[in-house]
């Protein structure tokens, strides 16, 4: 693969993909893959479930790299949303809420052991920031953005196993969402 | 400053719940059609999202496994030589009898288009098999002498096996949809590096969606089994993509 496709910006490289460059494609997944399985391993709790959520989402990236809107945000930001999607539909498909949790410590021998790159090394200290702007929230406001966001639940079921009412369960992500962006700051954590 | 919309303060606690992708289907959609019209949420949806955003950054780290990559570039490699072998073609839309255009603008590259076509489609799907990504499942045997597959089904709810016996196989379908109006199911027989063979039978389903098909002849050296709805009578060339891929192996 061609230095010059791997000093290319993920929006030019999603321009190659929308014509069908394989070696483009490439590029995009070795640069995101990492994110996206962890993403996918953190809300489904299997390594193999983890491992079809990523190939349908960057099959479905592939075959749909015209909808990439640059309006709506980084390429990075697009690709982990849609494996957000992904994860989820397979979580309510077939796993609803009996999935194993991936304790940390279980994934110390899976964790990445190359060198760190210096973009590698930034995003670890945008990985620190956000941990930390999450772990600040009141624990009634971290656990429903928790169980929301990576659980996958609606704010109904989320209501029920808490025994909260609906609007409780609601006022609390908006405001640990209201809190954790003031934490962030503005351009403090970039997903680009 | 801005004008809230109309039912603002009904909608305007469900930001968050958006955001993370908690609200119930319907009200989403409920939600989405108030952003439209409501300046104010549609500016804390953006503030907001800075953080939804950053939330997958926060997940430990996990190296996925070589083999994922070596899966998913086996099938973008084998689409990205079907665009490159279809594209000339694919670029030079046909006129109302059916006739390449006089060349005019070019089209976008649309690999969704592209699958539309049945001998693409149909490559693609067996790009996917030779991959894994629908490979179908073993399960437990029916018999001393019969195993069946499962199959892969694009139909929403349906449980499609293939049971390969020793005289025979045959096709069993639960839940299946019935073809479109005017159009029966047909099977078709793929072997390496030949075109899909079509066959005689052709099947609808019952009114509870039940359904068995014999699978005529040999399966030795059959890569997939495949249906697809064709108008009565059958084809002698794969109209649409499968709606069943069956991998006897």
């Amino acid at each position: 693969m061609s230095d010059h496709l791997r000093s290319l910006a993920d929006e030019d490289l999603m321009q190659l993909v929308r014509r069908g460059q394989a070696s483009a494609f490439e590029v995009l997944y070795e640069r995101h893959s990492q994110a996206a399985f962890s993403l996918a391993y953190r809300m489904v709790g299997s390594r193999g479930v983890a491992e079809d959520v990523v190939q349908e989402a960057f099959l479905a990236i592939w075959r749909s790299g015209g909808r990439y809107e640059r309006s709506r945000g980084s390429v990075r930001t697009w690709l982990l949303g849609i494996v957000h999607n992904r994860a989820i539909d397979a979580l309510r498909r077939s796993f609803v809420h009996e999935k194993r949790r991936a304790s940390d410590e279980g994934l110390e021998e899976m964790l990445e052991t190359g060198e760190r790159t210096d973009v590698e090394a930034a995003r670890h200290e945008e990985a620190a920031t956000v941990r930390a702007a999450l772990e600040h929230l009141p624990a009634d406001q971290s656990q429903v953005i928790e169980l929301a966001y990576f659980g996958g639940f609606t704010h109904t079921e989320i209501a029920d196993m808490l025994q909260t009412p609906i609007g409780t369960i609601k006022g609390r992500m908006r405001l640990g969402l209201q809190k954790m962006r003031h934490a962030l700051g503005t351009g403090q954590v970039s997903l680009g | 400053m801005s004008t809230p919309g109309p039912e603002h303060a009904k909608w305007a606690e469900n930001v968050g719940a958006y955001l993370l992708g908690a609200l119930e289907d319907e009200e989403r959609g409920g939600f989405e059609a108030h952003l439209e019209t409501c300046p104010v949420c549609r500016r804390e949806v953006d503030d907001l999202r800075v953080a939804a955003d950053a939330l997958p950054v926060s997940v430990p780290l996990v190296a996925p496994p070589a083999e994922l990559k070596q899966r998913i570039m086996t099938v973008v490699r084998s689409e990205a030589e079907l665009l490159a072998a279809a594209g000339a073609r694919a670029d030079a839309p046909e006129d109302a009898a059916g006739r390449p255009a006089a060349p005019r603008e070019r089209r976008r590259w649309s690999l969704a288009g592209l699958i539309a076509r049945p001998a693409v489609a149909l490559a693609c799907a067996l790009a996917l098999l030779a991959a894994g990504g629908l490979a179908g499942a073993l399960v437990a045997g029916g018999g001393d002498d019969t195993r069946t597959v499962v199959a892969q089904t694009t139909a929403r709810g349906a449980d499609v096996r293939l049971e390969i016996g020793g005289d025979g196989a045959r096709l069993v379908a639960r839940n299946m949809p019935a073809p479109p109006p005017g159009r029966v199911y047909q099977v078709w027989l793929k072997r390496p590096g030949r075109d899909p063979e079509p066959t005689s039978v052709l099947w609808s389903t019952r009114k509870d969606g039940s359904a068995e098909a014999a699978v005529p002849g040999s399966l030795d050296g059959v890569d997939a089994v495949l249906v697809t709805d064709e108008p009565e009578g059958g084809s002698d060339v794969p109209s649409k993509a499968p709606v069943i891929t069956a991998v006897p192996a």
